[in-house]
């Protein structure tokens, strides 16, 4: 028998691994990214002439896809509605089909741009919040029209060459009125609900929006870090009712305005203020030098 | 759904209880052709056996097996066969048993090739920071895709195996599809077709190996899980 | 509020204030009305440029610089409407006073539409 190195095996992993698209619209140009779920690839979509993202679920092999194979026609079902949810934030899902070998995939924008964590390390604090504000945007967005991400993580959003920021991965999402998912999230970012198999609503979102908020940003003042903690609250109740309400108050702090998720002492409110109105008081002391200048000259 | 892919070989280790002998003895075959190469390594390296040693255990420990039947006792419920294997020679290896009632035993009903498993040992620099378990399993995974290579070049047009050993069996990775074109005189689009036809093929082997090699659709894909190298989360 | 509106009105707060400040100068204590009437009409008038100002450029830098320099111009003018004889304490706080002015008529205040889209559908 032939010798099979290690390098070599790991070759042979990836070709008995690898999906069959024979008999599909789809030619694979190469691996993007792997992880838990499955693995992406882009490919050609030769029927359009345009360059896809093909994520193909973990194979009815590698776990996990008894259940995926059961629930394949569901999936398909809601990655249709996810295909009509259009907004600047969401990476449209174009086409989501079976592979002959029993394995679920989806076809969706190619994005081209850097995962968001990799994209929030080492930019101002400002910056990555009003990017992360977008985020919620989006996800506030799906939720309205009833689609619940389900598995939102830093992972997950693409930060694009004009710092356009676009939520990935709702080929995963669900209806917000279903049962529990078929799929989990992540764990870190899922909520305790989600967790327990419960069925799961924008609040959900809300959660893994806020464990995101938590990991883009390090050395958060107690204000961030509060709203932080409400949109992870244990109780759904507790949370931020949507992700407008949460984006809205990542707004306030960027602003420097009162939150609802933090109550502020007299000197937090006093620095605050005159930290937002540099400017002003700025302004108003050099009045006062001016006048003390006068008249400090007038007394000689 | 449609059953992902077709299962023409039964599984050895149901067919191991068989009552019929030549169907036992077959499947017994694939099991030593599996199975050999990682016990004796593993008996080499995680039970430091001297090569004299191990070469005795492996031999006796399969011709046992083979007359006694012990492997019969085999109970999907309670573990994977993969471990069951490991454990049973295990506890094999730690009864004293008489050399000399081994080598009895042994005489003459495997032939095992212990000079290329030496080989392949020194050429393994990985071996020695595994635990048994892991050394173990990546010698299995390297066996089950051995067995499958050997499987898909005895189905394969010689052309066609020629060049998935150039492309994803040699280490040099340096080769590219025009190379390859060059080298076996087709176009370019040919080593593309032909690789993905090939390891289409191979794919289908590999999974009817795992299939062939375990008893429970549970096993399978615990089994696939170990040898594509995915981790259980 | 529209930024016009608003550069008057804090001009005129700005003005009477900085006008009273004038009691601290015991020497023109007797003609605190006329200070005081002078320097709210200066800071009327420096309101409405701000104001206008703010309309046309987006900018608190370019605000203030403008507020800044307005109020110098005025206080340049008052001062030597008043004799030339208080210069330093005229223009000194009167330049502040319109950087103040073009600070909040950039800040606040509502700025004109520019398209028939009402601003809440934007």
């Amino acid at each position: 028998m032939r010798w099979i190195s290690n390098d070599a095996i790991g070759r042979l992993r990836r070709v008995a691994d690898a999906p069959d698209f024979s008999g599909t619209r789809y030619r694979v140009i190469g691996e993007l990214a792997r992880g838990g779920m499955g693995v992406v690839y882009e490919a050609e979509d030769t029927a359009l002439g345009r360059h896809v993202a093909l994520k193909v679920l973990a194979s009815e092999l590698t776990g996990g896809s008894e259940r995926l194979a059961d629930h394949g026609d569901r999936m398909r079902r809601e990655a249709q509605i996810v295909a009509r949810l259009e907004h600047p934030g969401i990476v449209p899902v174009h086409d989501v089909g079976v592979l002959p070998d029993g394995r679920l995939y989806y076809a969706m924008k190619l994005v081209r741009g850097t995962r968001l964590d990799a994209w929030a390390h080492e930019r101002p604090r400002t910056e990555v919040l009003l990017a992360f504000v977008r985020v919620c945007e989006a996800v506030a967005f799906a939720n309205a029209n009833g689609v619940v991400h389900g598995d939102l993580k830093p992972d997950n959003v693409m930060v694009g060459e004009f710092g356009e920021v676009l939520v990935m991965d709702w080929g995963v999402a669900r209806r917000a009125d279903e049962d529990a998912g078929v799929i989990a999230g992540t764990r870190g970012f899922m909520a305790p609900e989600q967790e327990r198999g419960e069925a799961v609503d924008a609040r959900a979102d809300v959660f893994a929006l806020g464990a995101m908020l938590a990991a883009l940003t390090d050395n958060r003042p107690r204000p961030l870090a509060a709203i932080a903690t409400k949109a992870t609250a244990r109780e759904r109740s507790d949370r931020y009712a949507s992700a407008r309400e949460l984006a809205a108050d990542v707004l306030r702090f960027v602003e420097q305005e009162p939150l609802v998720a933090y109550r502020e002492n007299v000197v937090e409110r006093t620095s605050r203020w005159l930290g937002k109105h540099r400017a002003l008081v700025a302004l108003i002391l050099a009045y006062l030098v001016m006048r003390a200048l006068v008249l400090f000259i007038k007394g000689f | 759904m449609s059953i992902p892919f077709p299962t023409t070989r039964r599984s050895i280790i149901v067919a191991l209880s068989s009552s019929d002998a030549d169907v036992r003895e077959r499947a017994f075959d694939t099991l030593v052709a599996l199975y050999w190469k990682p016990l004796y390594k593993y008996a080499r390296i995680a039970w430091r056996r001297s090569r004299e040693d191990a070469e005795d255990l492996a031999q006796s420990f399969f011709a046992r097996a083979f007359e006694k039947e012990t492997l019969a006792a085999y109970d999907a419920k309670q573990a994977g066969f993969r471990t069951f294997l490991r454990l049973l020679f295990d506890r094999y290896a730690s009864n004293e048993h008489k050399a000399e009632q081994r080598l009895k035993r042994g005489g003459g009903s495997v032939h095992l090739d212990f000079d290329a498993a030496e080989a392949e040992l020194g050429r393994d620099e990985e071996c020695r920071s595994e635990t048994p378990e892991q050394f173990f399993q990546r010698e299995w995974v390297r066996s089950v895709f051995a067995l499958a290579v050997e499987r898909l070049r005895a189905a394969s047009e010689a052309n066609d195996f020629a060049l998935f050993e150039a492309y994803d069996l040699e280490d040099d990775r340096s080769i590219s599809y025009r190379e390859l074109a060059a080298r076996f005189g087709i176009a370019e689009t040919t080593v593309t077709n032909r690789l993905a036809a090939t390891r289409r093929r191979f794919r289908a082997i590999v999974l009817e190996t795992l299939r062939e090699v375990t008893a429970t659709d549970h096993e399978f894909r615990l089994e696939a899980r170990a040898l594509l190298g995915v981790d259980a989360s | 509020m529209n930024k016009v509106l608003l550069g008057l009105l804090v001009g005129a707060v700005l003005g009477v204030i900085d006008g009273a400040t004038a009691w601290f100068t015991p020497a023109v204590r007797n003609d605190m009305l006329g200070i005081i009437i002078g320097s709210t009409v200066k800071g009327m008038l420096a309101g409405v440029l701000a104001g206008w100002f703010a309309r046309r450029v987006h900018s608190v830098v370019a605000g203030v610089v403008f507020g800044l320099v307005v109020g110098l111009l005025f206080a340049f003018g008052v001062a030597a409407m008043g004799g030339g004889l208080y210069y330093f304490e005229i223009m000194l706080p009167g330049g502040v006073t319109g950087a103040i002015i073009g600070w909040a008529t950039q800040r606040y205040g509502r700025a004109p539409q520019r398209s028939g889209i009402p601003a809440t559908a934007l």
